[in-house]
């Protein structure tokens, strides 16, 4: 037996697409693509199929290009809560195989098989077999990079297990000189279009130029290029080169504390007047205010962030204040948030909002006011329209002035990550 | 920013996750870690009983293994008193439910050492 881990990368194709596929049959052989907003022309593709691909239709364009490419084009309306429950169900194939699995994102996730692989044969043989049953369960195709870490099974996934014909690639250390160092350094897994150039301009066109450079040279390489504080990244993409990474495949990853809660949006239309902005800003902290009741933290740091309308003259600004003690109580936040807009809003038009709660503490201890005789009368109130949402959702009971124009919470309510639940 | 290096840290940072998603997740892995009871048959339960009235007769630590959803759950110590009315025991001063035992070892005395 092999001392090395086994780790596969499993990513499903055009997650969205292949979803609606599966639910409508009628539409198999059809060019299909998931479409932010199909009312709108300017709505964007979440998802094509493999189908639209063909006639150049790409993730994240305009809607109106994709039909000039492709004027037969079936548009689907997202439907994020049937996505995340799909992908839940994977979640759940792939525990039957082992009980260590990551989710990464929607339609990826990283399972540990060291402890399975003797059932199976081999790697190969069990991605098949996961492969088969995802398949013949859902109608969804799965791809499976394998390697011995995380950073290499990602890799083998992205460049290889995608573009193969059996969607599975085996990627070992063995093979690295033959394979990930002759890709082009794009190609590198955190690296965009910035650190492309920056990389280019280095002489390090590809991803084997960057692992043979020694990481010393590296780091004064980048801290000349990107200042001071780049040793870190230069050895986190050193270590990416080279496929070094020993992060475990870890299943309780997303039941960390986190160490802020925050909403953002972008405003259908620019806000102009302050009472239109703080419409939206309570909107946003009732959401903040009511993540952290949820998990029993109160925040002591509130942050405002706003974003001026117009591109070619930034403005805006991000600040935070400290308020006198932890809470969670919508309005008391509510008041500092103002107070920072007050303070830092420039006059200009708006086009996002965004606030967020950061150093909690738990909520069952609390600072009791001499002032502020009505806290326990909305706390009791807060937990009631908390329990509610809970119930029936977002929408069931709302704040007057979410009724006003400028109100979104409404509209907010429908959506998961700004799309059609 | 050093934490991108270790652990998990690089993958933590660098995932796209939807909050919704997040919940599901932690709810299913809650779902996962709880357990259910144990059904004890005649013959085990006239082994609690024995090591219960043991321990407490003769003051003779004991290790219970108890019921609890999420986690695992063992009482050691020497049993103080039991309420049959309440269907309740004390070890160490704290109640326990008689019906939450899922299994208990009389903890020989020449086992650990001391004799």
């Amino acid at each position: 037996m092999s001392l090395n881990r086994v780790i596969m990368l499993a990513d499903c194709q055009s997650f969205y697409a292949s979803v609606e596929k599966a639910e409508h049959p009628e539409y198999h052989d059809s060019p299909l693509v998931v479409a932010g907003d199909p009312e709108r022309r300017s709505g964007i593709i979440l998802a094509a199929c493999p189908i639209a691909k063909k006639f150049g239709v790409t993730t994240a364009e305009r809607l109106g290009d994709s039909l000039a490419k492709c004027p037969d084009l079936v548009i689907i309306k997202p439907r994020m809560q049937l996505y995340i429950d799909i992908s839940m169900q994977i979640t759940q194939i792939y525990q039957a195989y082992t009980d260590l699995v990551e989710p990464y994102s929607i339609d990826e996730q990283f399972l540990d098989v060291t402890g399975s692989i003797h059932l199976y044969g081999s790697p190969e043989k069990l991605a098949h077999h996961i492969q088969a049953r995802i398949s013949s369960d859902l109608g969804i195709y799965t791809r499976f990079g394998i390697a011995e870490n995380k950073m290499l099974a990602k890799t083998a996934c992205d460049n290889y297990a995608k573009k193969n014909e059996s969607g599975i690639f085996e990627l070992t250390k063995e093979m690295l000189p033959d394979t990930l160092w002759t890709l082009p350094i794009a190609k590198m897994f955190m690296v965009g279009s910035r650190m492309t150039r920056h990389f280019q301009f280095m002489g390090l066109e590809t991803i084997g130029k960057l692992a043979a450079t020694p990481l010393e040279k590296l780091k004064l390489m980048l801290r000349r290029k990107l200042g001071k504080n780049s040793d870190i990244n230069a050895e986190l993409y050193w270590n990416i080169a080279n496929g070094i990474d020993n992060s475990p495949v870890a299943p309780g990853t997303h039941e960390i504390a986190p160490k802020a809660v925050g909403h953002m949006m972008t405003l259908p239309r620019d806000y102009e007047t302050l009472a239109e902005i703080k419409v939206v800003l309570l909107e946003l902290t009732e959401l903040v205010c009511q993540r952290c009741r949820g998990k029993g933290y109160m925040g002591h740091v509130v942050s405002v962030g706003l974003m001026g309308a117009n591109y070619d003259r930034p403005s805006g600004f991000s600040r935070q204040m400290k308020m006198d003690d932890p809470t969670n109580i919508t309005n008391q936040v509510y008041c500092a948030a103002v107070r920072l807009v007050l303070t830092h809003w420039d006059g200009y038009p708006v086009r996002k909002v965004g606030v967020s709660l950061t150093q909690f503490s738990q909520d069952d201890e609390y600072q009791l006011s001499l002032f502020d005789t009505k806290r326990e009368k909305t706390m009791a109130l807060e937990k009631a329209t908390d329990a509610l949402k809970k119930k029936y959702g977002d929408a069931v009971i709302l704040r007057a002035v979410s009724n006003t124009p400028a109100g979104q919470a409404l509209h907010r309510s429908e959506k998961i990550g700004g799309h059609y639940k | 920013m050093r934490k991108k290096l270790e652990g998990n840290g690089l993958w933590e940072s660098s995932r796209m996750m939807l909050p919704e998603h997040k919940v599901a997740i932690n709810e299913l892995e809650k779902a996962l870690r709880q357990r259910t009871r144990v059904e004890l048959d005649e013959q085990e339960w006239e082994h609690v009983a024995r090591s219960v009235t043991d321990s407490l007769q003769q003051r003779q630590p004991i290790t219970l293994r108890l019921f609890h959803p999420l986690e695992e759950l063992t009482v050691i110590g020497i049993v103080d008193r039991i309420d049959q009315l309440k269907g309740r025991f004390m070890v160490d001063g704290e109640w326990f439910l008689i019906g939450d035992i899922e299994g208990a070892a009389i903890q020989d005395i020449e086992d650990n050492g001391l004799f």
